[in-house]
């Protein structure tokens, strides 16, 4: 580590962040040496516009190296030359982060091996780039962007060409009631031999949009970017707020997060196992998990009021002590327990079903590995990464659990680790409830520190989620960068459902349950 | 349940009560209950949705979904999500419209057959929600196609769903 801190310009520490800068000709080299020498896992690069501060755009890469809870961020200031080296051939983790830096602030990634656009669309004006400061765009632009009808900067689909080899475009708009998104397969016969998936059709500006509000209204933009993930979203947004500011909150506050997004992911890791039977036509099944999550709503209801756990987090704490419902959570839990039991059961014993499941959107450890996936998709494919273990936050030290992990990377393997978290985070939740938590719920708010930055991050059901907040010279929003897992786990779709056929893509692409709201940002 | 069903076949009662665990007060119920009768009458029994996302962070998509499950039931009153915009009654559009899915779904509008009614359903839907004012969302629904109807709720829970079906159900019986 010290080859590269010696050569840094300079370094700076906060709490588990130790930002480095160098120089752009070391850039490409120090990422290298983390990611060859030391193992670390890409987990987000972004840009900032920090021009009215240090008059430079700014490139950071954050790496974490496992075993330890370091974050190592190299730091590549851009002065005049908006040119910076391309770690995508090298890291390929970084391949969208690159292509979205380019886009949203128009520095290139000199070597990148697609320079396509990725989160504009073709409509979108050439050499505008909303993230930069001085950024504006017209009302006929914004109507042109509108229309789709012209295309500004063509986005060329990959071609396969070859005997006996056909396209199936599909989308933005589905058949069932889900996000919209363009699928476009290269099949031979049923076979898929090639997918790209284009994305971005719900892209709302959501970054740009936390720069006009402030940093405590931003809790509710936080709550509304993945509707399934409100509450992990806002904590993680909650927790670099607090670090940038140095509150340091409770544990009774910490105890109610923690709870609430074991709740969350409860809900959703059963939800998602039953929704896998509609991808097998299981009927019986799907409505089994959905009957058991409708009952975990309504329990996110009685607590908080959203069935989607949103208006509970606040910048220093939270809302509302919901340990006084101790028993009500105690009753709904032991009895979704039996439930679920019984459903798994089910599952398990359905022949037909699990056939299905074995062997079918197989995705191998080494590619899963090369494009940074996280979360149940990771650890299906044997990456034993949880943000809750790796980085421990809230009350996850005193909590005993495993990340589990199956080494096959298969729908059914996406299933178990499922199944094995959701029985994870019953017995956590009844942990939890057995102690009593001291504190007030929020902890005295300070002002919010001119021109510093820090990270948050927790895991929500999908996978890890990372916010990176800055503040400028008033104290106000300069950058709110956000990664949720379903950014780092779309690339990885199309490996695995190559080689499936057509009618098992629904099931692939259910098993890995993505966001699109939470990737288009 | 059974129970439950059987007196309902046995005095010619249509309506299966909501499964234990869902909380609704008693005037509601009845506002539900009343619902099928309204479907009946000015659907023939065939209410047919087509839900489109127009940028919706997927919350509203969710409820929509429960209200197909063996809770909610939807399908009980005769109304269904189908998967074209060619089969359906209703268009109920989620989230703000982003600038990239504009076109998508005027496309969606236009492939529904007329008489067609558009339902904005969500905070998003109605005016932009939080998400008002941002570079890449047009505000709300009625910004880009002619909306008939409003749902609100953040996301509007599956009982407000229902409620809001019925009441655009009693608009369209008034003015026929």
């Amino acid at each position: 580590m010290e080859e590269i801190i010696n050569k840094a310009v300079k370094t700076k520490g906060l709490f588990n962040e130790l930002y480095i800068e160098v120089r752009k000709d070391d850039f490409k080299e120090a990422c290298i040496y983390l990611y060859e020498k030391k193992r670390a896992i890409l987990r987000l690069m972004f840009a900032t516009d920090e021009r009215e501060i240090d008059a430079a755009f700014k490139i950071y890469t954050v790496f974490s190296v496992p075993g330890t809870d370091k974050f190592y961020i190299i730091v590549l200031p851009l002065k005049d030359d908006l040119i910076f080296p391309s770690i995508t051939p090298i890291i390929p983790a970084a391949h969208w982060y690159e292509r979205e830096i380019r886009d949203m602030f128009g520095l290139t990634p000199k070597g990148h091996p697609d320079l396509r656009r990725l989160v504009l669309h073709d409509s979108f004006p050439c050499n505008s780039f909303p993230l930069r400061k001085d950024w504006s765009i017209s009302e006929p632009e914004l109507k042109e962007w509108g229309k789709g009808l012209v295309q500004k900067e063509p986005y060329n689909f990959m071609k396969v060409e070859g005997e006996g080899i056909y396209e199936i475009p599909v989308g933005p708009v589905h058949a069932g009631i889900i996000e919209p998104g363009h699928f476009r397969f290269s099949a031979v016969g049923e076979t898929i031999f090639f997918l790209e998936p284009r994305l971005f059709y719900t892209h709302k500006g959501t970054e740009k949009h936390f720069e006009s509000m402030s940093f405590f209204n931003g809790v509710k933009l936080a709550e509304r970017i993945s509707g399934t993930s409100s509450f992990s979203h806002s904590a993680a947004y909650c927790m670099a707020v607090e670090r940038m500011t140095g509150i340091e909150i409770t544990e009774k506050a910490k105890a109610v997060r923690t709870l609430l997004l074991e709740l969350e992911r409860l809900y959703n890791h059963i939800g998602d196992i039953g929704n896998m039977c509609a991808g097998t036509g299981l009927a019986v099944g799907y409505a089994g998990g959905a009957v058991i999550k409708e009952k975990l709503m309504q329990l996110n209801e009685r607590l908080t009021g959203s069935r989607y756990l949103r208006g509970m987090n606040e910048i220093g704490g939270v809302h509302k002590d919901i340990f006084i419902q101790a028993d009500d959570i105690l009753k709904t839990i032991n009895e979704v327990t039996k439930e679920y039991k019984d459903f798994m059961k089910l599952l398990l014993g359905t022949v037909s079903h699990i056939e299905r499941l074995e062997n079918t959107g197989k995705l191998s450890k080494d590619i899963a590995v090369k494009l940074g996936v996280t979360g149940v998709a990771a650890r299906a494919s044997g990456i034993n990464d949880d943000i809750r273990k790796a980085h421990l936050h809230l009350l996850y030290d005193k909590l005993d659990f495993e990340a589990h992990t199956m080494a096959r990377g298969d729908v059914f393997a996406r299933m178990m680790v499922r199944a094995e978290e959701a029985e994870c985070s019953i017995s956590m939740i009844n942990a939890l409830l057995e102690n009593r938590y001291k504190g007030e719920l929020v902890a005295g708010i300070k002002e919010i520190p001119p021109c510093s930055s820090a990270l948050g991050y927790t895991e929500t059901p999908r996978g890890s989620v990372f916010y990176w907040v800055m503040s400028d010279k008033n104290g106000r929003p300069l950058r709110v960068k956000l990664r949720s897992p379903s950014y780092c786990n779309w690339p990885s779709v199309p490996f695995a459902v190559h080689g499936n056929i057509v009618p098992d893509f629904p099931l692939c692409n259910k098993s890995f349950n993505l966001s699109y709201s939470g990737c288009d940002m | 349940m059974l129970k439950g069903i059987l007196k309902n076949i046995l005095n010619k009662k249509p309506v299966i009560p909501f499964l234990g665990g869902v909380k609704i007060p008693p005037e509601e119920a009845v506002k539900i209950a009343d619902l099928h009768k309204k479907i009946d009458s000015v659907f023939s029994r065939s209410l047919r949705i087509r839900q489109v996302d127009a940028g919706s962070c997927n919350a509203c998509e969710w409820e929509c979904t429960a209200l197909t499950n063996p809770v909610y039931d939807i399908q009980r009153f005769g109304i269904d999500f189908v998967a074209s915009p060619r089969h359906a009654d209703v268009l109920l559009v989620t989230g703000p419209v982003s600038r990239q899915m504009e076109f998508a779904i005027k496309k969606t509008y236009l492939a529904t057959p007329e008489p067609r009614l558009i339902v904005a359903c969500g905070d998003c839907a109605v005016d932009g929600g939080i998400y008002k004012g941002s570079y890449a969302v047009t505000n709300g629904v009625s910004n880009v196609i002619p909306v008939d109807f409003y749902i609100q709720g953040c996301p509007p829970n599956p009982t407000q769903i229902i409620l809001g079906i019925k009441e655009l159900i009693e608009h369209l019986k008034a003015k026929v």
